[in-house]
């Protein structure tokens, strides 16, 4: 944003405005991260056995956060389902310069809050399905 | 400014300096008085008490055995009660021989004789200047100004107007993001410290973390919970980038290289999974480059790249490790560079 449109309306300086609030959060996350260490010395993070290349464990499962992309493999072919993130990736990469219209309402803020709502609902339910199957 | 040079800058730094030589004088005199009370011998009383009644005038067999059931020597000062410390003022006169006892003494006094000695100094610099004292801070920031001319660049940069708006609590995702980016930074840092990444010594290390090493186990599960925040803020900073339209011009390169971050930090997840070398690791890898294997036409060459073979070895490990605490980091730090140099130039977007 340039200054000229800067002037017209209300600013503050980075420092100590600005710069105050993220300290405020910084601290936050410090006192989170001291309670999750004294939590984790109660109760460590933990191991399982010792990893063994020829004993096949009966579930096997990636992190909670590839566990969608897991679940849709069960159902969609292997290079379709690989292929999907790999072409969302891209997709979601050059996305500015495929929309490239100025915004002048709040429509195309919902659409998207809209495309982005259920998403994240197909995604969390993917993801909580991976989880329990 | 004060106008008035010379008088009242002496007369305060000799008021520090009497204070400064009454509070060493009080606490010298008392710890010699406590050393001189403490250290007399007990008195002899109770001693001839006890002993007077082992006098032979009562003759009877019971009087004797219970006389020499008494102790046969009574303290007038009750013992002092375990694993308190008996003698305070030895660590100050010098008996207590342990490890901390010099080293607080020399801390105590050596400030306190740095506080004096620097009180001295002060005093004579003004007496001979003639001259107000600059305080310490503003010395330092002229030293370093003189050298580097850095004020003025530092004040523009710090004195940057921003929009009232950013202050807007749904701004401060991506600042979050960026600190779990340095918490896991220093734990992992620390983690490095003893872990080894051969699948020889990886799960036994991850062992002696978690059992021996002070704080291992808290700094072990910070840098697991924090790598998942890191993730869900990573995305939530993206979707509210997303609803609200920040990418478009002239954002785009930034919305680039945020994609590209977030790819950066599953792949930190992807690559830090497999270190602690246990049956969930080991699988959960090698489904994982399984899944790149399926990639048409680089899939083999992905699948070989990751796992340098075609199985997961102690190969595979060495190369997560090095993703996971070089390479991955190094490009995480250029492009949250080029993404906070591009927010600074471009600014934060109006809400609408």
């Amino acid at each position: 944003m340039s200054h000229e449109q800067l002037e017209n309306e209300e600013t503050i300086p980075f420092f100590p405005d600005q710069f105050m609030r993220e300290f405020r959060v910084v601290i936050g996350i410090v006192v989170i991260a001291v309670v999750i260490g004294i939590l984790g010395m109660i109760n460590p993070v933990g191991l399982e056995d010792p990893a063994d290349p020829f004993n096949t464990p009966a579930h096997v499962k990636p992190e909670w956060y590839f566990l969608g992309l897991y679940q849709l493999l069960k159902f969609v072919p292997k290079t379709t389902g690989v292929l999907i993130p790999i072409i969302g990736v891209v997709i979601l990469a050059i996305w500015p310069f495929l929309d490239r219209k100025k915004e002048t309402s709040l429509k195309p803020t919902k659409i998207r809050a809209l495309v982005v709502a259920i998403g994240m609902i197909i995604l969390i339910a993917l993801t909580i399905w991976g989880g329990v199957s | 400014m004060r106008k008035n040079l010379g008088r009242l800058p002496i007369r305060r730094s000799l008021q520090k300096v009497f204070f400064f030589s009454l509070i060493l004088t009080t606490i010298l005199l008392t710890s010699l008085t406590i050393h001189v009370l403490a250290n007399q011998s007990p008195p002899q009383n109770q001693l001839s008490a006890s002993t007077s009644a082992n006098t032979p005038s009562l003759t009877s067999v019971e009087s004797i055995f219970k006389a020499s059931l008494q102790p046969q020597r009574t303290f007038s000062a009750t013992l002092p009660p375990p694993k308190q410390d008996p003698c305070l003022h030895c660590h100050i006169t010098g008996e207590n021989k342990n490890l901390w006892t010099p080293l607080a003494r020399w801390a105590i006094f050596g400030t306190m004789g740095l506080i004096f000695a620097f009180g001295m100094y002060r005093t004579g610099s003004v007496i001979l200047n003639r001259k107000t004292w600059k305080p310490l801070t503003n010395r330092t920031a002229e030293w370093i100004d003189e050298r580097y001319e850095i004020s003025e660049p530092l004040s523009k940069v710090l004195k940057k107007p921003v929009p009232k708006y950013a202050l807007r609590w749904f701004y401060c995702l991506g600042g979050i993001t960026a600190f779990l980016f340095v918490v896991q930074g220093v734990t992992g840092i620390m983690l490095a410290f003893y872990y080894k990444p051969t699948p020889e010594a990886a799960y036994a290390s991850i062992q002696f973390i978690e059992t021996q090493v002070r704080f291992g186990a808290a700094i072990r599960a910070i840098h697991h919970w924090a790598a998942n925040g890191m993730i869900i803020m990573c995305t939530a900073h993206m979707l509210r980038v997303f609803i609200m339209g920040a990418y478009k011009n002239p954002r785009e390169m930034n919305w680039v290289s945020g994609v590209l971050l977030l790819v950066l930090t599953l792949a930190f997840g992807f690559t830090g999974y497999l270190l602690p070398w246990d049956q969930r690791a080991f699988w959960a890898t090698t489904v994982g480059s399984e899944i790149a294997g399926a990639v048409p036409i680089i899939g083999n060459l992905a699948l070989v790249f990751l796992r340098v073979g075609w199985n997961v070895t102690g190969e595979t490990l060495s190369r997560f490790y090095a993703l996971h605490v070089i390479i991955i980091p190094l490009l995480t730090v250029t492009f949250m560079f080029a993404h906070f140099l591009m927010v600074r130039r471009q600014g934060v977007m109006r809400p609408l």
